[in-house]
């Protein structure tokens, strides 16, 4: 401890080599559109709940903890999303915006250019102790805080790699990309469990915005990820087996219920339509969406016409959990 | 004060009070902590029964059971300051956090005991440790805040430590690690513009003037609205920890209060 304060500004290194992870070749034989700087564009957004249950029930390597499985309809949703991953060519980048970096004071990028340590969770140290080791696209990192930034909002580059990423981050990129071989972008949620305060998804919009623009001036295919959970209630104690699948449902039928008027309307489209319905249900569900990651990935994709696509639908200790894929306009499906 | 409980304290966690340069109201915090520290280590305690609202958890109460939990904390939101990394070693009474996990069991409560290497301790504990008590002279038993306990259920989580204080014959005081009103500035500042919101303030006067009137009653009755006008660092559950212990018998001391980024914070002794 001792130095001086600093008085701190999202200010953006610009000089210097790219610290950009090299993007992975795409497959062979796929016709991918050509990237380049001011042609970048999303080329798809998922719903991609994290809880450390399934990276819990899917024993990788990374993970210390080991089980016998569980909360197998929702890791099948996340396998077929791997399927499409592979299937559209695969991204030059992973953009997820997760509920549990949380800051305080405005939106937080993560700009480490090589993340690993180990992510000992705080609320789930029995099902969460991850070695994780991952590239970071700084330059579209970077990109990402000056758009937000010259939108108005207060944004951070967070350059100190001791500061843990959170299992909202890692779960949700696990289980999208295990191999962990395509470069990341992290956002923070800039919101408050221990106090009241929470950022407002009005500022998500702005967020969202200001992703795309970076995205389209950096020339990346990125895929974003919205890493969050529907209904949020769940149980306070946990059985004495954590995977124990008798245990596992919704926590009232009312939780259910508007999970399933919000996935209808996700299934039935516009986007448009999921605007005050997002509201009404966080009001209804004390849902997780919240936190403004689903917000900030329909914002930056343009609130789509097409509907989403309901890959998996499950509980984990009583939340409700979908994994849902859209298509920005115009994108060809690969379902 | 209740048998084995000798005082209770109430201090803020924010990593400002640590900061090099600080703002007049964190430095004055930050010294009225200390004072307390003294005054926690001339009554001779041999463990802190200790609650961070920092350390939030959702499944039951976990109960940190590492006897020597050691590292750097990076705090995620204030890592770019001064104040915003620390290390941290810790001294823990594992026999007495256990001993608290068993009473909760006891009382009914979901008990987990935590022991892991590369455990992150909170932002909270790490800087309130510091100033209360920097040579470690006494040991901690830490218990988690679990967000949707209830106030009653924190009383009872107090309750339990102090049990488990007096069937070890610990001499122990207890602390609570929260702020009062939150309402965060949502910007980067300079030190000197830190202030708390005129709504907030009055209603953390009026409680702090309660508590150092020993109406602790009338501020549990009271407890709810406060949260709610003033969001208050979750929801000054906090207070019902530590009255649970039957250690805020009397008058409450207010050693300092002021703004940090934006929330109230105060520093409160019951030390009699």
């Amino acid at each position: 401890m001792g130095g001086r304060a600093q008085l701190r500004r999202a200010t953006v290194d610009t000089g210097g080599p790219s610290q950009r992870a090299p993007a992975a070749e795409p497959d062979a034989g796929r016709q991918v559109p050509p990237t380049g700087p001011g042609t970048g564009r999303i080329v798809a957004g998922y719903l991609a709940p994290h809880p450390p249950h399934l990276i819990y029930a899917e024993n990788p390597p990374q993970n210390e903890p080991r089980s016998t499985g569980g909360w197998d309809t929702l890791r099948w949703g996340y396998e077929e999303l791997r399927r499409r991953l592979s299937a559209g060519g695969r991204p030059d980048v992973l953009i997820i915006h997760a509920p549990h970096w949380i800051t305080m004071v405005g939106h937080h990028v993560n700009c480490v250019p090589h993340p690993r340590g180990l992510s000992v969770e705080p609320i789930f140290p029995h099902l969460f102790r991850y070695h994780y080791d991952f590239r970071t696209d700084v330059e579209l990192a970077e990109a990402i805080v000056e758009e937000a930034d010259a939108a108005g909002l207060v944004a951070n580059a967070m350059r100190d790699e001791r500061v843990r990423v959170d299992y909202a981050t890692i779960g949700a990129l696990h289980l999208v990309n295990p191999a962990w071989d395509i470069p990341v972008v992290s956002l923070s949620a800039n919101n408050n469990p221990y106090y009241y305060s929470s950022a407002s998804l009005d500022q998500m919009e702005v967020l969202g915005a200001a992703t795309r623009r970076a995205i389209e001036r950096s020339g990346r295919r990125a895929v974003l990820l919205a890493s969050n959970t529907l209904s949020h209630l769940h149980w306070d104690v946990e059985p004495e087996l954590p995977e124990d699948m008798a245990a596992e449902h919704p926590y009232n039928h009312h939780q259910y219920a508007w999970d399933m008027k919000l996935l209808d309307a996700i299934r039935s489209g516009p986007t448009s339509a999921l605007r005050p319905l997002i509201e009404d249900h966080i009001e209804a569900t004390y849902a997780e969406t919240k936190s403004g990651s689903l917000t900030w990935m329909l914002a930056a994709m343009g609130w789509p016409q097409a509907p989403g696509d309901v890959l998996a639908y499950g509980t984990v200790i009583g939340t409700g959990n979908a994994v849902v894929e859209w298509l920005p306009d115009g994108e060809v499906g690969r379902g | 004060m209740a048998d084995g409980v000798v005082a209770a304290a109430l201090v803020p966690g924010l990593p400002h009070l640590l900061a090099g340069e600080p703002a007049p109201s964190w430095k004055g915090l930050a010294e009225a902590a200390r004072t307390l520290g003294e005054r926690l280590r001339s009554a001779r305690v041999d463990t802190l029964l200790w609650m961070s609202t920092q350390w939030f958890t959702v499944l039951g109460h976990q109960f940190q059971v590492d006897p020597h939990p050691r590292g750097t904390r990076v705090d995620e939101n204030w890592y770019g300051y001064d104040f915003g990394r620390a290390d941290y070693d810790l001294r823990v009474d594992a026999e007495l956090a256990q001993r608290w996990a068993d009473e909760t069991e006891a009382a009914g409560l979901q008990a987990r005991r935590t022991r892991y290497d590369g455990f992150p301790i909170d932002t909270g504990t790490v800087v309130t440790a510091a100033l209360l008590d920097p040579h470690r002279q006494a040991s901690l038993a830490m218990v988690s805040c679990n967000l949707y306990a209830g106030a009653e259920a924190m009383e009872r989580i107090g309750a339990a430590g102090a049990r488990a204080a007096g069937i070890l014959g610990r001499r122990v005081a207890v602390v609570a690690v929260s702020g009062l009103s939150s309402g965060l500035i949502q910007r980067w500042i300079n030190p000197d513009e830190d202030a708390v919101d005129p709504g907030h303030d009055r209603w953390n006067r009026h409680v702090l003037d309660l508590l150092a009137a020993g109406r602790l009653d009338e501020v549990m009755r009271l407890r709810e609205q406060y949260a709610a006008e003033a969001q208050v660092d979750s929801q000054l559950r906090a207070l019902a920890f530590l009255a649970g212990t039957g250690a805020l018998s009397g008058p409450a001391e207010v050693l300092e209060y002021g703004p940090v980024w934006g929330t109230g914070a105060a520093v409160i002794g019951w030390t009699d």
